[in-house]
């Protein structure tokens, strides 16, 4: 059988007493997506950074397409990471920062500066290629992040919060960057977030972290399927059908039909099992005639279950604030 | 070579480089044109002012070649642009010279601007190759000495703020002992510091050969001091390059 | 005002030495002392920063060896310039090993012409053997007359265009590095 693209045995990395990851095990194979999650001090940019070899384990060790962490140096040619609070220099343009990365990385000049454009051309950033970085927006410093962290077509991509500080349209691009990396470039990634809905919408497996220890690894489904979460939705009516709206979806059997948080013209309703119960919801509202005004499922099953596993308050803030709710 | 070269054009083409250039220009100019309308000036006076136009050509070059290496490990630190070279399979070896080089290309340049104005200064006096050479020796070796300890300082140190107070402090506790008015304390101990100092012994070897007009082989042994600069300042630089060029000051990767 | 001083000391002490000087208790040979100085050239003349070289033959005229001896250069003005020795030449003084009876030494310095005006260069030895090192006599020869002449080595108008010059450059270089800055 060929070895994972990305292997981890009993990673574990001491700050003096202080413990930054603690015997990290997990494979991720190629073109798969892998979300990293965790409160703040979990250890995701620790792991990441033991990963990309920035920072040496205290014991265990891994593998990038085979090649040994006692190999840094190789290790590195195989791997790009865009970090959390990545820098750019100020005055160097787009084209000479990913030149000069493909140089360091072994290209000679010419290919270089081809491989540079071909890179910016890839990320949107063709015609901001001769201005300085200092001038780019966040959302074009980010793909410039990636880009760089692609420069020697890695086999493992690690990128730490990539939509930080974006808008919606901006973080929705980056995702699919990330989709693309998996899928044409058969790459690894690693994707450490706080947005758990943008762990649903790309990742394949999620690796949770708590306090440098791995709490849960497996695939999405399998994580928010072992806490069984049930679902919600908020339904906005029309404000003088509300009435005829609770009392259809109330004689449903298996669901809860209650006020959505001050707001008169919504209902939030509850339901358990699969999604097939949120459909009978709205065809119920149709025959009703109930006009169907936003239709929004609350929160996600991923929420729900990376809450109950972790208790990080923080997490479900982000997740509300990215679906917009008050 | 890559690193270097890149180090290089951020420091020449970002425009800081250029305008460093420019005002010691004109600081030499007025320290040449002063000199120049000095009816009283003596053939030795004159001499003196090569030597004072060398000095500062030195003070200069060296002081800014520290500065600028002093920025140059804590200084990425804080711009949060070195964790992206520390992906790159570059060794910290070769990061550390890389900027090293590029921190010497200042004081090159210094001396560069010098060479007119020594030219000028030298020339009545027939000191003008003698000045260059030896500025460009004793520079030389006191800028990569200094250079070097910039680097390590720079990479020790817990802050860009740290780094460059510290240096610059160093560079003052050095350069002082040569503006005393009168020298040194004379006697073994005011001798031994003299020749300890590697600013002060660099500085008082081009002095004793253009003013006093000793031989190039009589004060030799000034030039210990800072050869002992490079070697002690250059030698932990590389061989602890990996424990220096960390993500956090101090810490062992 | 050193020169003097150190001219009228040798004066003092040649008016009283003897002339026979510390070879053995032997008599000079017939005809005058028994060490003789020749310093050449004579006469010669040179621009200030000049660079000259001043020989010397030290003649033992003696049956016997003279005793180690010490060669020390002066350079005294004859126009009341200041002269200061250091900035002439770095190394005025020069060992002499004893000279064999009948036999000559040759000596060297390398002077620069350091300052303007009318010089006499000669040579003093003094003894510097087991037994007559400080006794004296000294002896000395006819000396080198050197006469240095000015010149203006440094002026406003030479050194203008280099003053100017250098920071018009530089500062347009620092400014198209700017403008092409801001440009892009």
């Amino acid at each position: 059988m060929a070895q994972p693209n990305l292997r981890t045995r009993q990673l574990t990395k001491r700050f003096g007493t202080r413990i930054g990851v603690d015997a990290l095990t997990f494979d991720a194979e190629r073109g798969e997506v892998v979300g990293l999650l965790g409160p703040n001090g979990a250890g995701k940019t620790t792991t990441i950074r033991l990963l990309s070899t920035v920072l040496a384990a205290t014991s265990g060790d891994f593998s990038v397409a085979g090649v040994p962490s006692s190999r840094p140096a190789e290790v590195r040619r195989r791997v790009g990471a865009l970090p959390e609070s990545a820098g750019y220099p100020r005055y160097q343009t787009g084209l000479e920062y990913l030149t000069y990365f493909a140089r360091l990385f072994g290209h000679n000049r010419a290919d270089a500066i081809r491989l540079a454009s071909r890179l910016l051309a890839e990320f949107g950033l063709a015609e901001r290629a001769a201005r300085p970085i200092s001038t780019y927006s966040r959302g074009m410093r980010q793909r410039l992040g990636i880009a760089r962290a692609l420069v020697n077509d890695p086999d493992v991509v690690f990128l730490d919060e990539p939509t930080l500080g974006l808008d919606p349209a901006g973080q929705l691009q980056i995702l699919r960057v990330v989709r693309d990396i998996a899928a044409r470039r058969r790459a690894t990634v690693v994707l450490s977030t706080h947005m758990l809905a943008e762990v649903e919408a790309v990742c394949s497996k999620v690796l949770i972290l708590d306090r440098g220890r791995v709490i849960k690894w497996s695939t999405v489904a399998e994580v928010t399927a072992a806490v069984g979460a049930p679902r919600s939705a908020v339904i906005r009516v029309p404000l003088d059908q509300i009435g005829t709206a609770v009392e259809a979806v109330g004689a449903l059997p298996g669901r809860t039909v209650s006020a959505a948080d001050e707001r008169p013209d919504a209902l939030r309703v509850t339901t358990t099992g699969s999604s097939d119960g949120m459909n009978a919801v709205l065809a119920e509202l149709l025959r009703a005639s109930v006009p169907i005004l936003a239709f929004e499922v609350e929160g996600t099953r991923l929420t729900d279950a990376y809450l109950s596993l972790t208790g990080d308050a923080g997490a479900a803030a982000d997740a509300d604030i990215a679906k917009g709710a008050p | 070579m890559a690193v270097a070269g890149q180090e290089c054009r951020d420091l020449w083409l970002s425009g800081r480089g250029p305008l460093l250039l420019f005002a010691f220009s004109l600081l030499l100019s007025a320290f040449t044109y002063l000199a120049a309308t000095n009816q009283a000036i003596n053939f030795l006076e004159q001499r003196e002012a090569v030597n004072l136009t060398l000095q500062i050509a030195v003070a200069v070059g060296v002081l800014v070649t520290l500065l600028v290496s002093a920025d140059g490990i804590s200084g990425e630190r804080e711009r949060g642009t070195l964790e992206g070279l520390l992906l790159t399979p570059v060794s910290r070896r070769v990061l550390v010279l890389g900027k090293l080089a590029a921190a010497l290309t200042v004081w090159f340049a210094t001396f560069v601007v010098s060479v007119p104005y020594i030219w000028v200064l030298g020339r009545g006096v027939s000191v003008v190759g003698q000045a260059l050479l030896l500025s460009l020796v004793i520079g030389t070796v006191l800028a990569v000495g200094l250079a070097a300890l910039g680097l390590l300082v720079s990479g020790l140190s817990a802050s860009n703020k740290v780094s460059i107070a510290v240096s610059f402090f160093i560079l003052l506790a050095l350069f002082a002992p040569t503006q005393l008015p009168g020298g040194l304390p004379k006697g073994w101990f005011g001798d031994v510091l003299g020749r300890l100092n590697p600013v002060g012994a660099g500085l008082h070897y081009p002095t004793a050969i253009l003013v006093n007009g000793h031989d190039w082989t009589q004060d030799l042994n000034y030039l210990i001091a800072p050869g002992v600069l490079v070697v002690l300042a250059i030698v932990p630089l590389t061989l602890l390059s990996d424990r220096i060029v960390q993500l956090e000051p101090g810490s062992v990767r | 005002m050193r020169s003097r001083s150190w001219l009228a000391s040798l004066a003092a002490v040649l008016a009283l030495a003897p002339s026979a000087v510390w070879a053995s208790p032997a008599a000079a040979g017939p005809g005058g002392d028994p060490l003789v100085i020749t310093v050449e050239p004579a006469r010669q003349s040179a621009v200030i920063g000049d660079r000259v070289t001043i020989r010397a033959q030290v003649t033992n005229r003696a049956a016997t060896p003279t005793d180690p001896l010490i060669a020390h250069l002066n350079v005294a003005s004859l126009t009341g310039t200041y002269v200061d020795l250091e900035d002439w030449t770095a190394g005025p003084t020069q060992q002499v090993a004893p000279i064999g009876a009948g036999a000559s030494a040759n000596l060297s310095w390398d002077i620069q012409a350091v300052n303007t005006g009318s010089f006499d260069v000669y040579v003093v030895l003094l003894p510097n053997g087991a037994g007559s090192a400080g006794a004296g006599p000294l002896v000395t020869g006819a000396p080198s007359h050197l006469t240095v002449a000015g010149r203006r080595t440094l002026n406003a108008g030479g050194s203008l265009p280099i003053v100017i010059a250098m920071p018009l450059l530089l500062g347009a270089l620092a400014l198209a590095v700017r403008l092409r800055r801001r440009r892009s």
